[in-house]
C-alpha cells in the first residue's frame, strides 16, 4: 500500500522525516518496503509565461519564444509543437537541474541563443493526468490560474516534493489498506493524537429507501453478498478532478481517469472500501440483482477483455446482463461516459474467499479484489458510499440525491473479547500495567468494559485474548520484550536410532572421499524410460504426479533415486570433472494406493552412491556398500548376482540381502542408460534402502573376550570351474568348518591355459581358532578333509597340492 | 717378552684402526684374542718363563687383552653405526610424493547448516523430528488455522497431487503430528525439504529446506521465544549477534514476529550483504495460536507455546557467501569440495 506523507498528515502530526517514520512504523507492524522521495532533484525551475512565438529562421521545426519569468525575459528555442503565446509553462533556467541528472545550460541552437528550456510533464516526472489536456510529446501547459505564481519555483507551486512510502500490509489488516488505517497507526506509533477528519456514521445518517431515481436492488445470493448500498448523484458533469485529488491518487499509484471514477478510487484509498460507479441509464429495467453468474455467462470488463463466468461466481446484474464481476471489476456496458448524467455509487461487502477464487479463475487480481478477499466491514461500506457523495458535491461533480438503497442481509457482528491483563502478561512474559494496556487498546478505538474489550467495526481480526496481546505488545515495543530462558521441566535432546545411523553413514562416506549432493525429489516421467524401467515396473505404477508442475522436468515424485544421481553425474561429466565420487541420502515416494484414499503415500530413505573415473570399478563400489553396512553394524548379509535390474549391467550387478529384505542393489550402469544420460561407460551406482538397514542395525555395543588360545592357519588352493562364484566356495568352507573357522581370506585367483578350459585356480588362507581350547592338529586335519571333500563333491573342485 | 707383547699390541691397534668391515674385525678378534690367538698363546707359554716373571708377564698380557677387547668393541660399535647410517641414507624417499590415503570428501552445505542447527537445539533439550513430504492438507493447512480460502493455499504457491494431498509447503505439518500424538512438554525441531511453486532462479527453488521449532508447555512466554532465538543466533552466527523482533502476521501464531539478526558480515555497520541496513531477516516466529493448540487437543488455557521457522538455503548462502541458489542443486564437485 503506497501512501504520501502529505496525506497521512491529515490524520496525525508528523515531526520526523520519511526514513524515521518508516523505521517507527516498521517496528509497530506496518513494514516499509520502499521510500520514494520525489521532487528533490528539481532545481531552479520556475513558472513562466510565453510572450511570443516566432519561427526559427534556420529550421523547419524549431521556434523562438520570448518567455516572462517575472524578474527577466528570456529567449528560449524549442521544438515543442504545442507552444502558443500566453501559455503558462515550467521554465528550466540556465544552470537548472531536472530528474535523472539532467542539467540545463545556456546554449545556441542553429545560431539562436537559448537561455534554458521549457519542460514537458515527463521531464518533471509529473503524470500527464495531473493537469487537463496534456500531451506526451509537447510542453506541460499549466491552467491559467498558475499565472499568479510567475517566477516562483515549480517544486513549491506544484507541490512536487513528496515522500511516498510503500507499506507491506499483512493479510489480517485490511483496515490498513487505507490511508485512514495507516493514519491511525501513524498517530499511535508517534504518540500523537489521531485526528479523524471524516464524519462518523451518526453525523451522516441518510434515510433508506426502496428505490431511488427508479433504481431497485435485490440480493439473491446473501451467502456471497453481505450488504449492498447505493447512493446517487444527478446533473453530473464529467470532467477532470481537482489537482489535489489527482496528486494524491498518483502518489498512491492510481491514474486519474475522470472526476467520478477518481472519487471511487479516492474513497477506496482513503477508507479501504472498494467502490463502483455506474451510469443508471445503462441499467436495463433500472433493477439490479446481485446473483450467481450463469454457467455460460460472459462479460466484457472495463479493461476490454471478454471474461468467461461460471455459477460459482457472483455478479452484479441488471434485468438483461451482468454489469460487473462482484468485487473484481466492472463491465464495459455500464461504464461512466462523458454523456452520463445520473451516477450510482455502489459500496458492497462480499464473501472474501469467493472474491479471491473468482479473481483467480478469471485471472484478474485488482486493487478491489485484493481488499475484498481479506474480508471487509459491512459498516465501513456505509461510510464509504456517503463519503463518495460528499466528495462529488465538494468538487462539483454532481448534486446529491437524498436517501440510500441498503440491502443488508448479513449484519456485521461485533463480539466481545476476554480482557485479562494477567493472561496477556503471562503469554508475553511482560509486566505491563492494566492502565497501559487500556490506553493502547482505547487508542485503537477499542472499548474496554471491565473484563471485556469490544473491538471497533474495522478490526474483524480481533477475536481472542492472544489478539489483544499482540496489540498491546506492538505498541509496548517488540524491542522492549526481554529475553528469558524457558523455566520448565527439562527435556532430553537425543537423536533417534535412524538419525544416529544416518550420521554415521554420512561421516564414513565423506571419510572415504565421497561428496554429498542435494537433489530435487521431482523427476521427469521420461527419466524412467531413460533408466530402462519396464512397462509394468513398480517405479511406474507407484508414481505420484504433481497436478500443477513447473514443467515436465518437475512433474512426478521420484520412485527411484537413480535418475537424480545419474543426472548429477552427467552434469559433472559435462563439466569435464574427471573422477567423481558422490552420495546422496534422500527419499523416494511410492503411492501404493494411499493417495486415492486421502492418505500419505510411502516415503523411504535411500543412500545412493555414484562413481565414475579410472580408479573405480565394481569392487571399489562394493567396498563402499560394505562400509555402509559396517557403519550400521549389519555384518551378516548375502551378496548375490542381480541379472534382472535393467538399469544395470546384467553381469556386473549384485544385490545384498539380509533375511528376505533386499538392502542394496549395486553395480555398473547399463551402457544404454549411460548413453541416455550422456555418461561415459563404467559408471557405478549403489542404491541402499536405509530404512530397511536401520531395522537390522545395532547401536549398542557389548564386549566379547579377546581370544586367549592360539590360532591355526592353513592354506588351501583348488582348480575349479570358472562359473563357480567364490561366494559358493566360501559358503562350502563355512558349512564344514562351523564354529572354529575364524577367517577365510581369498588371496589368489589365477587363470592359465594349463589349468584347462574355463577353469581357474583359487586359493584361500584359513584361520581356525576355538574360544575355549587350543586346537589340535588332528582336529584341524579332520576339518580340512571335510572341507576338501565338500569342495570336491559339491563344487567339482580339484585340490592343488 | 715384554717387547713382543708391545709389538702385538701395536700391530693389533694399527690393524683395528684400519678395518673396513665387521668381518675383518671378527678375524682380528680371532687372530689376537681367540683360543689360538697370539695373546692366548703367550699365556699358554707362561710355564716356560721364570717364576718371578710369570705374574708380571701374565698381568701385562691381561692388560693388553682388556685394552684390545675394548678397542675391538668400540670399533665394532662405530662400524655398526656407520653401516646403519649408510643403510638409512640409502633408504631415503621423496616425502613430497603424493600420499596414498583417499582425500576426504565433503558434506553438502545445506546438510552442514542443518547439522549445526540440530546440534545447538539438541544441546538445549530439543528432539529432532521429520514427517512426510507428500502430505495431507489437513496437516499443512487445516490444523494450522489456514482456512480453505486462505491465500497460502493458492495454486501458485502449492504443488497439488490431489485436492487433499500436496507437497508440504512448510515443515509445520510435523509439529501438528507431534502435538496430536504427544503430551506437553514438547520441544522439537523439524528440518526438512519443503515445496513451493517458484521457478528456479538465483534466489528461488521449487524445493528448499526449512527448519522449524516448536515448544509447548505451561508458562511458555514470548520472552522465552526471544531468549531461545537469541541463544540460537549467538551460537550459530557468533557471540556478538543481536536479535530484533518486528511485528508480523502468520495464521498459526499470535502474536507473530519476524526476527532480524545483526549482520554477521559487517556486525551491523551496514554492508552489501545486509543492503546497508545492518540487519538481516532471519526467520518468522510467534506464540502458537490458541486455535492451533485447540485443534490438536491441547488446552490453551493451561498450555502455551512458541514456534519459529527459517529457510536453510538463505542461511547457507549468507554464511558461505554463495550468490546463486542454483549452485546448491547443481552439485558440481568443484563446488562441493569447498565445504
Amino acid at each position: 500500500m503506497k501512501t504520501s506523507i502529505e496525506w497521512l498528515k491529515e490524520y496525525s502530526d508528523i515531526d520526523v522525516d520519511a526514513k524515521e517514520l518508516g523505521d517507527i512504523l516498521t517496528m509497530t507492524g506496518s513494514k516499509v518496503e520502499t521510500i520514494e522521495s520525489r521532487g528533490k532533484d528539481i532545481k531552479n525551475v520556475v513558472i513562466g509565461k510565453v510572450l511570443s512565438v516566432v519561427k526559427h529562421p534556420d529550421s523547419d521545426h524549431l521556434v523562438i519564444c520570448q518567455v516572462d519569468i517575472k524578474d527577466e525575459k528570456v529567449q528560449i528555442v524549442t521544438g515543442a509543437p504545442n507552444v502558443k503565446a500566453n501559455d503558462i509553462v515550467a521554465v528550466a533556467k540556465d544552470g537548472s537541474e531536472l530528474p535523472n541528472n539532467v542539467k540545463i545550460k545556456k546554449g545556441v541552437l542553429r545560431g539562436e541563443e537559448s537561455c534554458g528550456m521549457m519542460c514537458s510533464c515527463g521531464e518533471l516526472n509529473i503524470s500527464l493526468h495531473r493537469f487537463p489536456n496534456q500531451i506526451e510529446e509537447g510542453l506541460m501547459i499549466l491552467p491559467k490560474e498558475y499565472e499568479k505564481y510567475l517566477g516562483e519555483d515549480v517544486v513549491k507551486v506544484l507541490e512536487l516534493e513528496e515522500d511516498i512510502i510503500d507499506f507491506e500490509i499483512t493479510s489480517n489488516r485490511p483496515d490498513c489498506l487505507s490511508i485512514e488505517g495507516l493514519g491511525r497507526e501513524t498517530a499511535i506509533s508517534l504518540g500523537k493524537e489521531f485526528k479523524n477528519p471524516r464524519k462518523n456514521l451518526e453525523e451522516m445518517k441518510v434515510p433508506t429507501k426502496d428505490s431511488i431515481e427508479g433504481l431497485k436492488v435485490d440480493i439473491t445470493a446473501p451467502d456471497l453478498c453481505y450488504r449492498y448500498l447505493a447512493r446517487m448523484i444527478k446533473n453530473v458533469k464529467i470532467g477532470p478532478s481537482p489537482a489535489w485529488m489527482t496528486r494524491r491518487l498518483e502518489a498512491c499509484g492510481v491514474r486519474s481517469i475522470n472526476n467520478i471514477v477518481d472519487i471511487t478510487n479516492y474513497v477506496m484509498l482513503e477508507l479501504g472500501e472498494p467502490m463502483h460507479a455506474f451510469d443508471i441509464n445503462s441499467i436495463a429495467g433500472k433493477h439490479i440483482t446481485v446473483r450467481r453468474a450463469g454457467k455460460d455467462e460472459k462479460i466484457i470488463t472495463l479493461d476490454d477483455t471478454e471474461r468467461q463466468l461460471d455459477d460459482s461466481m457472483l455478479v452484479i446484474a441488471d434485468d438483461e446482463k451482468a454489469i460487473a464481476i462482484a468485487g473484481v471489476m466492472g463491465g464495459q456496458n455500464s461504464e461512466i461516459e462523458d454523456t452520463t448524467t445520473t451516477v450510482a455509487f455502489e459500496a458492497a461487502v462480499f464473501n472474501g474467499g469467493n472474491v479471491r477464487k473468482t479473481a483467480k479463475k478469471v485471472g484478474l487480481r485488482t486493487e478491489a479484489s485484493s481488499r475484498f478477499e481479506k474480508g471487509l466491514s459491512q459498516i465501513n461500506a456505509e461510510r464509504a458510499v456517503n463519503r463518495a457523495v460528499e466528495l462529488a458535491v465538494m468538487i462539483g461533480a454532481g448534486e446529491e440525491v437524498e436517501g440510500k438503497i441498503d440491502v443488508y442481509p448479513t449484519k456485521q457482528e461485533i463480539g466481545k473479547v476476554e480482557f485479562n491483563p494477567d493472561k496477556i502478561n503471562g503469554l508475553l512474559g511482560t509486566n505491563i500495567s492494566r492502565e497501559d494496556m487500556v490506553k493502547t487498546l482505547e487508542s485503537l478505538d477499542m472499548k474496554v468494559e471491565g473484563d471485556y474489550v469490544i473491538p471497533p467495526y474495522f478490526r474483524c481480526d480481533i477475536e481472542r485474548s492472544a489478539d489483544l496481546a499482540e496489540e498491546v505488545v506492538r505498541f509496548y515495543g517488540y524491542d522492549k520484550v526481554e529475553t528469558t530462558l524457558i523455566d520448565a521441566e527439562t527435556t532430553l535432546g537425543i537423536r533417534t536410532k535412524s538419525q544416529k545411523i544416518t550420521d554415521k553413514i554420512r561421516n564414513a562416506l565423506v571419510n572415504r572421499g565421497l561428496s554429498e549432493i542435494c537433489t530435487y525429489a521431482f523427476i521427469n516421467e521420461k527419466d524412467l524410460d531413460k533408466i530402462n524401467a519396464t512397462e509394468d515396473s513398480d517405479l511406474r505404477t507407484e508414481l505420484i504426479k504433481v497436478r500443477n508442475p513447473l514443467s515436465e522436468d518437475y512433474s512426478v515424485m521420484r520412485t527411484t533415486t537413480l535418475p537424480s544421481m545419474l543426472q548429477i553425474l552427467s552434469i559433472n561429466n559435462s563439466k569435464k570433472n574427471k573422477s567423481v565420487a558422490l552420495f546422496d541420502i534422500s527419499r523416494v515416494y511410492k503411492d501404493k494406493g494411499q493417495i486415492a484414499e486421502g492418505q500419505n503415500p510411502d516415503e523411504e530413505f535411500i543412500v545412493t552412491i555414484g562413481l565414475y573415473g579410472k580408479e573405480f570399478d565394481f569392487y571399489a563400489l562394493k567396498g563402499l556398500v560394505e562400509t555402509v553396512m559396517q557403519e550400521a553394524s549389519v555384518l551378516r548379509y548375502e551378496v548375490s548376482s542381480e541379472k534382472f535390474n535393467y538399469s544395470y549391467h546384467p553381469g556386473k550387478t549384485a544385490k545384498m540381502t539380509v533375511g528376505k529384505d533386499v538392502i542394496a542393489v549395486f553395480g555398473e550402469i547399463h551402457p544404454e542408460v549411460c548413453e541416455n544420460y550422456d555418461l561415459p561407460e563404467n559408471v557405478y551406482v549403489a542404491e541402499i534402502a536405509l530404512d530397511k538397514l536401520v531395522k537390522y542395525a545395532k547401536i549398542e555395543r557389548k564386549y566379547t573376550e579377546v581370544p586367549k588360545y592360539p590360532a591355526v592357519e592353513r592354506d588351501i588352493a583348488m582348480v575349479i570351474d570358472e562359473k563357480v562364484e567364490v561366494g559358493e566356495i566360501e559358503k562350502a568352507i563355512q558349512r564344514k568348518a562351523k564354529k572354529i573357522l575364524e577367517e577365510a581370506v581369498l588371496f589368489d585367483v589365477y587363470r592359465h591355459d594349463k589349468l584347462g578350459l574355463k577353469k581357474k585356480s583359487v586359493a584361500y588362507a584359513l584361520r581356525f581358532r576355538s574360544k575355549d581350547r587350543t586346537l589340535t592338529d588332528e582336529e584341524i586335519n579332520k576339518t580340512m578333509d571335510e572341507i576338501i571333500k565338500e569342495l570336491e563333491t559339491n563344487l567339482g573342485a580339484e585340490l592343488r597340492k | 717378552m715384554k717387547e713382543k707383547i708391545e709389538e702385538i699390541k701395536k700391530s693389533a691397534k694399527e690393524k683395528i684402526a684400519a678395518i673396513t668391515s665387521l668381518q675383518e674385525l671378527q678375524d682380528l678378534k680371532v687372530k689376537y684374542l681367540g683360543k689360538k690367538g697370539e695373546l692366548t698363546s703367550i699365556l699358554k707359554g707362561l710355564g716356560g718363563l721364570a717364576a718371578e716373571d710369570r705374574p708380571k708377564v701374565g698381568s701385562m698380557v691381561n692388560q693388553v687383552r682388556d685394552e684390545l677387547e675394548k678397542s675391538i668393541e668400540s670399533a665394532e660399535k662405530a662400524m655398526k653405526a656407520k653401516a646403519l647410517e649408510q643403510r638409512l641414507e640409502k633408504e631415503k624417499i621423496d616425502v613430497t610424493m603424493p600420499s596414498k590415503v583417499t582425500q576426504v570428501g565433503s558434506v553438502h552445505p545445506i546438510t552442514q547448516v542443518i547439522e549445526e542447527v540440530k546440534e545447538i537445539f539438541l544441546g538445549m533439550g530439543y528432539s529432532v523430528a521429520d514427517g512426510p513430504e507428500v502430505e495431507r492438507t489437513y496437516y499443512v493447512f487445516d490444523q494450522l488455522n489456514t482456512p480453505i480460502d486462505h491465500p497460502a493455499r493458492d495454486l501458485q504457491d502449492t504443488f497439488y497431487v490431489t485436492e487433499d494431498v500436496i507437497l508440504r509447503t512448510q515443515t509445520s505439518s510435523v509439529q501438528i503430528r507431534a502435538m496430536e500424538n504427544q503430551k506437553p512438554p514438547i520441544k522439537m525441531i523439524c528440518p526438512g525439504a519443503v515445496y513451493r511453486s517458484d521457478t528456479v532462479d538465483a534466489t528461488h527453488s521449487p524445493l528448499f529446506h526449512q527448519i522449524e521449532g516448536l515448544v509447548v508447555d505451561k508458562n511458555i512466554t514470548m520472552t522465552d521465544l526471544k531468549g531461545t532465538l537469541e541463544m540460537f543466533a549467538k551460537n550459530c552466527l557468533g557471540p556478538n549477534t543481536k536479535i530484533r523482533f518486528r511485528p508480523h502476521h502468520f495464521p498459526y501464531t499470535e502474536p507473530s514476529a519476524e526476527a532480524d539478526v545483526s549482520c554477521f558480515v559487517c556486525g551491523g555497520k551496514g554492508c552489501r550483504v545486509c543492503k546497508n541496513e545492518g540487519w538481516i531477516e532471519l526467520l518468522g516466529c510467534g506464540m502458537v495460536h490458541p486455535k492451533v493448540l485447540e485443534n490438536c487437543g491441547i488446552d490453551p488455557n493451561v498450555y502455551s507455546g512458541f514456534a519459529f521457522g527459517f529457510g536453510v538455503e538463505r542461511i547457507a548462502m549468507a554464511k558461505f557467501g554463495i550468490d546463486d541458489m542454483r549452485l546448491l542443486f547443481e552439485n558440481d564437485v568443484r563446488f562441493l569440495k569447498q565445504f
